[in-house]
């Protein structure tokens, strides 16, 4: 028994902590409002989205722009660079010592090459808000 | 189980192909029983990153020089980028598709010019 | 306790994937698309390859299936139509798949030393982060400027293919 306790104990203690801690907000989080919220339950008059004139003809959920998903595929396409950017971070100096200014042309050479596609979607107006 | 085993026991590498294998025949099923293009896209993202697992399991497996095989761990990276790159294209032809034909459903999707 | 988690986070991960499959709203199953990466990560961590989990996480759980949920939400996509399955592809199907399974656990079962455990690690104090990066920028300089490559071909491939919908 001590044996399991101890491993447990050491390593994912902190672990099981967060997630408890996580699990516990979210349920105090939805405890509280239900229990609070009764004063005001919901009846089908106060569902309705306007109080007095016509009701809406069809529901109809608010539609994105265009802009937003342009957006949204850039942003994974430079974060990827980004990603690449950490392992890189973390070995410069070390790498720098033992063999070299390699490391540093070798990724100005990819944000170079990613430098371009920013320019290409930035000339073809894939950033402007006001079209 | 004895509980001094359970403390130290660990996952073979025939644990992790399987799991993997049935990552990927649940895919599999996606693509073949959903008529979602989107659905079927996400399919195909969980067979590929089944196949990952497999990868990274091998890797851990067969250690080189002490460490887990680094090469395939490069090898994954850039796996996960070219999928992600991958992606961005085929969401972008979904919603081009979309925008002329107004369905997702598969079987409406059925010639090939637009 | 390696194995625990191992059955924690694998039998988690195909439950997810499944839902993906059962949801009939599209929402519902990005969504669980989302825990089913997440629970991949966490089998990554058990395999110590740490970096590889917490990218998995970033660009996976964090970029891609957003944009998912996002192109969902663009489209206003609902829940389908439920329509007849055809009773033929459905079988089909389901051959295909247990034909698969079956071929994948004959072939795992007869791999050589299979189930054995992980063979210790000695990494001497370095992290996997600083590996994949001396290994990345000293054989793979190449392959990186060919990704930045294939990510400058993705993005004129985004940016042309929205542009018709920008004018």
């Amino acid at each position: 028994m001590g044996k399991w306790w101890g491993v447990m104990l050491e390593e994912y203690l902190p672990a099981l902590v967060h997630v408890v801690v996580g699990i516990g907000f979210a349920v105090v989080a939805l405890l509280t409002n239900f229990l609070l919220g009764r004063a005001g339950a919901r009846s089908k008059a106060k569902d309705t989205p306007y109080e007095c004139g016509m009701l809406p003809a069809i529901e109809e959920q608010p539609r994105f722009s265009v802009k937003f998903y342009l957006v949204a595929m850039l942003f994974i396409l430079f974060d990827i660079e980004v990603v690449f950017m950490y392992p890189w971070a973390v070995v410069f100096r070390e790498y720098l010592e033992r063999e070299g200014v390699l490391i540093f042309w070798s990724m100005m050479g990819f944000i170079g090459i990613l430098l371009v596609a920013f320019l290409y979607a930035l000339r073809k107006g894939a950033m402007e808000w006001s079209r | 189980m004895d509980i001094a085993n359970f403390a130290e026991a660990s996952a073979t590498l025939g644990h992790y192909l399987i799991v993997s294998g049935l990552l990927f025949g649940i895919g599999l099923m996606a693509v073949l029983l959903r008529r979602n293009i989107i659905i079927l896209f996400m399919g195909v993202e969980m067979m590929l990153n089944a196949a990952n697992l497999s990868l990274v399991a091998f890797s851990r497996f067969h250690p080189v020089g002490g460490g887990p095989a680094v090469d395939s761990q490069v090898f994954l990276f850039f796996i996960i980028t070219v999928a992600a790159a991958e992606v961005a294209i085929g969401l972008a032809i979904i919603v081009a598709l979309y925008r002329a034909k107004q369905t997702m459903h598969v079987e409406d999707l059925d010639s090939l010019r637009f | 306790m390696q194995l625990a988690i191992f059955w924690i986070f694998s039998v988690l991960m195909l439950l997810f994937a499944g839902l993906v499959v059962v949801m009939r709203n599209p929402v519902a199953s990005a969504l669980s698309l989302v825990m089913c990466f997440i629970c991949l990560a966490g089998l990554y961590f058990t395999l110590d390859a740490f970096f590889i989990g917490i990218i998995q996480i970033l660009v996976y759980a964090g970029a891609v299936m957003v944009l998912f949920l996002f192109i969902i939400m663009l489209l206003n996509l609902k829940e389908e139509v439920a329509r007849r399955l055809k009773l033929s592809a459905f079988f089909g199907g389901g051959l295909v798949l247990c034909g698969f399974v079956y071929a994948m656990v004959k072939a795992v079962i007869n791999l050589p030393e299979v189930w054995q455990t992980a063979p210790k690690l000695e990494t001497g104090g370095i992290s996997d982060v600083a590996r994949i990066g001396f290994k990345l920028f000293e054989t793979y300089n190449m392959p990186l400027q060919i990704v930045g490559v294939i990510l400058l071909v993705a993005t004129i491939g985004v940016v042309f293919l929205s542009s018709r919908q920008l004018r």
